[in-house]
């Protein structure tokens, strides 16, 4: 493991960038999917800055309650102030805290890496919006107000509506989808916003990411069985249906659905379709012309044939350098092995290393 | 799987249709039917090299009826270009310096493989002529040269031998890129670059002539020296009289353009450019030789003038990078395929973007005029100059485009919903209004504000992503990644066995589109 640190200090030499710390994370059996994406976002700049800035404000002490905010902050914090630029950290105390929260990671089985991005992105939310409430209360109840709170779930159990809070969990991750219905018959537009931490995109044999999102925001008929409720008409119509970005955000998270349940088969089946990905993005099915571009800096990807087993392991771009996080194992790799990741043309390929999650950063040319 | 529907069907084409279970042998075009003609393949043995690692390119060679050069054992040189040769391109510049010149770029292709660094000592190429068939073979004709995992393929382009005639083993470095140069001096007209950065110039005819031979004896380098000069986004240019090893000053600002000229003459490269930061995916000359076009990683194109080495514009793509450009036969445009799905027209007057064709679903590989075409109302009455083109793609469809330039129609500015048309800042159009000065480099243009044509056919061609294309009198050639090559022969040119009245008439089964107008607006209200 030493070894393995310096050989990676060895090929940066003194490229090796002030202040960062390139650390693998020990597998505590089956955890990989939770490294791999843990190591996508620590070099989520902008998350990471916030979640090292939560620890130090809040001197998380031995007596307060450990949640999975804490766990994950004291982690990143663990690995900013390593003496050494590069060694294996054991995520201990974050992977316990997830089983204990969550049974459905509990079992040493192999877990999906999207669905613990959500999962942990969501109780990231939930639990800023709770410690928000309690300072709050403190102060006085606030007023009431109708609008849906982003994510899943709405931890207010107790039914006190507040505004939504914008957490820097926000800030970071969340988009805004709309979701337009033109009735065919009056011509009514209904628009519904729907906010999303990723976008889980079908993928198609020898496509493109662009391609995928180009019919991720095609134009779809409903009619027959499926036909639209029409408030205008008061009567199922034939409808015209898209999806369209209201607000791109500003880490664009990318799933590609490589999962995919096969009714014939009773099961998932991997798709292993080639589906290239550029360095560079923009995304065209905004409702206004954004036209502000994307850089690729994580992919996490899935190693493996089947969807109940395989690995994970992730690829990230951190000062212009790209490395491969193989649990404990940190590489440096060229910038052009990452279309090595792409997928394979033929559906048996001996290739099963595939791209999985895409984050790209928003390089913030909201041009004037 | 034998399309019986065509009922006409040769040796050739059957078997290849076997080869590529569901697709189609042909493809409608308005001006009629292509098909599948001959197909070109390789040992499939060879096929357990790594996968992916290299990517199949096709050269077209045309040699000329001459006699052989006397001297067979000419020796050919070898030129160390730092990291991996991804492009080639061969022009022949007229007697200007009295020396030809030939460029090939230094690009970080991606191969640092074991072999390039341990490749100290022998050359070990060794060439076998796979066809005994082919002993007593006379050297003319017309010539496909592809590259396959470690070797060098040559097939003969008008036979229906499925193999190919000759290949060439390069046991420590594959081949990557090559060039054909039917001009060249003292027949040294085939140009191979390997990912080891090392380029070989060989005489096709004599290895075409000799059955299995070597490959002859070229220079070497202490690589190491070559190695610590060298960043990405080089390009070389050689001298083939030349034989040394030139040194270069190095370079002192990343982001500019430079060029450095090698001190001696007869040493080479005899001048090396830095043109971008990161690698150079192609590079193209104009059909007279001027200009240079060249595209790269950082998601440019950028135009040279080639004898003054100046910069003469260029500009950024919508996003990604730019992976292959090709030039218009009058000079008048280029177009730009990458990333980005988009195949772009670049015009040479107006120094600006002047179409985005939608259509492909995966990266665009490989782009070409086709210098062929005659549009249908070419007879006099039009004045509108026409031109066809086409792209091939990573999602394995070949595009064939119409390019109306004459005729560009005002489009309705999408409004954004609610609004009436409103521009956006300004800033972005203003740039239409005037040809910006030389030298200068424009910024991506807004997805709205350039004009978007749609092809005319789009033909899933190949189950493999596909790499290039070429357009010769009677075809179109297609090469997908794997080295798999497809010649489609054009409508009226598939001689006798194909009944032409059908053609034309025939109802779209494949996708056909409408010829399109370019969906842009002049900008000039």
């Amino acid at each position: 493991m030493g070894a393995a640190g310096s050989k990676l200090e060895k090929a940066l030499g003194d490229q090796f960038p002030e202040g960062e710390r390139y650390f693998g994370l020990e597998n505590f059996g089956n955890t990989c999917y939770c490294n791999s994406v843990l190591q996508a976002l620590y070099f989520c700049v902008p998350f990471r800055e916030q979640l090292l800035e939560y620890y130090s404000s809040h001197k998380i002490g031995a007596d307060a309650e450990d949640n999975l905010l804490t766990c994950l902050s004291d982690l990143f914090t663990q690995i900013n102030s390593q003496k050494k630029k590069t060694g294996v950290i054991a995520p201990k105390r974050f992977v316990q805290r997830l089983k204990k929260q969550n049974e459905l990671f509990r079992s040493y089985m192999h877990q999906d890496a999207h669905e613990f991005l959500n999962f942990l992105l969501n109780e990231l939310v939930d639990i800023l919006e709770k410690e928000d409430q309690a300072a709050k209360k403190e102060g006085e109840t606030s007023s009431p107000s109708e609008k849906t709170v982003n994510g899943p779930k709405n931890p207010q159990a107790n039914g006190i509506q507040k505004e939504p809070l914008v957490t820097w969990v926000h800030k970071n991750f969340q988009g805004i989808l709309t979701n337009e219905t033109r009735c065919l018959r009056c011509e009514t537009v209904t628009a519904r916003d729907e906010a999303f931490f990723d976008l889980s995109l079908d993928i198609e044999q020898n496509s493109s990411i662009t391609s995928c999102l180009k019919n991720f925001s095609s134009t779809e008929t409903l009619n027959a069985e499926d036909k639209f409720f029409c408030d205008k008409c008061c009567s199922l119509q034939e409808a015209q249906k898209r999806m369209k970005i209201k607000k791109p955000p500003h880490i664009l998270v990318i799933h590609l659905k490589r999962f995919k349940y096969i009714e014939q088969l009773g099961r998932y089946k991997k798709l292993s379709y080639r589906v290239v990905f550029p360095l560079e993005l923009k995304l065209s099915n905004t409702v206004e012309d954004a036209d502000s571009e994307y850089s690729l800096f994580a992919v996490v990807v899935h190693v493996g044939s089947g969807p109940n087993h395989g690995h994970y392991v992730s690829l990230v771009k951190s000062h212009n350098h790209w490395l491969f996080f193989d649990d404990e194992n940190v590489e440096m790799i060229d910038e052009s092995a990452v279309q090595t990741f792409f997928g394979s043309a033929q559906e048996y390929s001996s290739n099963t290393d595939h791209g999985y999650i895409l984050f790209y950063e928003s390089l913030g040319a909201n041009k004037s | 799987m034998i399309n019986t529907a065509n009922g006409m069907m040769s040796t050739s084409s059957s078997s290849a249709n076997a080869q590529s279970p569901g697709l189609k042998t042909y493809f409608k075009t308005p001006e009629g039917r292509y098909k599948l003609h001959y197909e070109k393949t390789h040992p499939s043995s060879l096929l357990h090299y790594a996968h992916g690692k290299t990517v199949t390119q096709v050269t077209l060679a045309h040699l000329k009826d001459k006699p052989a050069p006397s001297t067979p054992t000419a020796s050919s040189s070898s030129f160390g270009a730092s990291t991996g040769v991804k492009s080639a391109a061969a022009r022949w510049l007229g007697s200007g310096n009295g020396s030809r010149a030939l460029s090939f770029v230094g690009g970080n292709g991606g191969s640092k493989s074991i072999s390039s660094t341990s490749r100290i000592g022998s050359l070990g190429t060794s060439s076998s002529s796979t066809s005994m068939t082919n002993t007593n073979f006379d050297g003319k004709g017309t010539y496909l040269i592809s590259n396959v995992g470690d070797a060098i393929f040559i097939s003969d382009l008008n036979s229906q031998e499925k193999d190919p005639i000759k290949s060439i083993h390069f046991s420590n470095s594959n081949p990557v890129c090559h060039a054909f140069d039917q001009d060249a001096k003292e027949g040294h007209d085939l140009l191979i670059g390997l990912n080891s950065g090392d380029v070989y110039s060989v005489s096709l005819r004599q290895q075409l002539q000799d059955v299995g031979k070597k490959l002859v004896g070229a220079h070497h380098y202490n690589k190491d020296a070559v190695v610590a000069l060298v960043s990405h986004g080089f390009l070389e240019v050689m001298n083939k009289d030349g034989a040394g090893d030139s040194s270069f000053s190095v370079i002192k600002d990343q982001t500019q353009f430079s060029v450095a000229h090698a001190r001696y003459s007869k040493s080479n490269p005899i001048a090396r450019w830095h043109v971008c930061q990161g690698s150079i995916n192609s590079i193209a000359f104009s059909f007279d030789g001027a200009y240079l076009a060249a595209v790269g990683r950082d998601g440019y194109l950028r135009v040279f003038d080639y004898p003054k080495e100046q910069l003469v514009c260029g500009g950024k793509g919508y996003y990604g990078a730019v992976l292959c450009c090709a030039w218009s036969m009058d000079g008048k445009y280029i177009l730009t395929g990458g990333e980005d799905d988009l195949v772009q027209v670049w015009s040479m007057e107006d120094r600006k973007v002047v179409a985005w064709g939608e259509g492909h679903n995966s990266w665009v590989s490989g782009v070409a005029f086709d210098s062929y075409w005659s549009s249908p109302n070419s007879d006099g009455t039009a004045e509108t100059v026409m031109y066809r083109f086409g792209s091939v793609g990573q999602d394995t469809q070949l595009l064939l485009w119409d390019l109306e330039m004459d005729e560009i129609v005002v489009p309705l500015r999408r409004c954004p919903p609610g609004g009436s048309p409103t521009y956006s800042t300004g800033s972005q159009s203003s740039h239409w209004d005037n040809v910006s000065p030389l030298g200068t480099l424009q910024p991506a243009s807004s997805i709205r504000d350039v004009p978007k044509i749609s092809p005319v056919v789009a033909h899933r061609v190949h189950t493999e992503p596909l790499s290039g294309l070429i357009f010769t009198q009677e075809s179109v050639l297609t090469v997908c990644q794997e080295g798999h090559i497809k010649i489609w022969m054009r409508p009226g040119i598939a001689e006798s066995q194909s009944s032409s009245t059908e053609t034309l008439s025939s109802s779209a089964k494949d996708k056909l589109l409408l010829p399109s107008k370019i969906g842009g607006s002049s900008y000039k209200q």
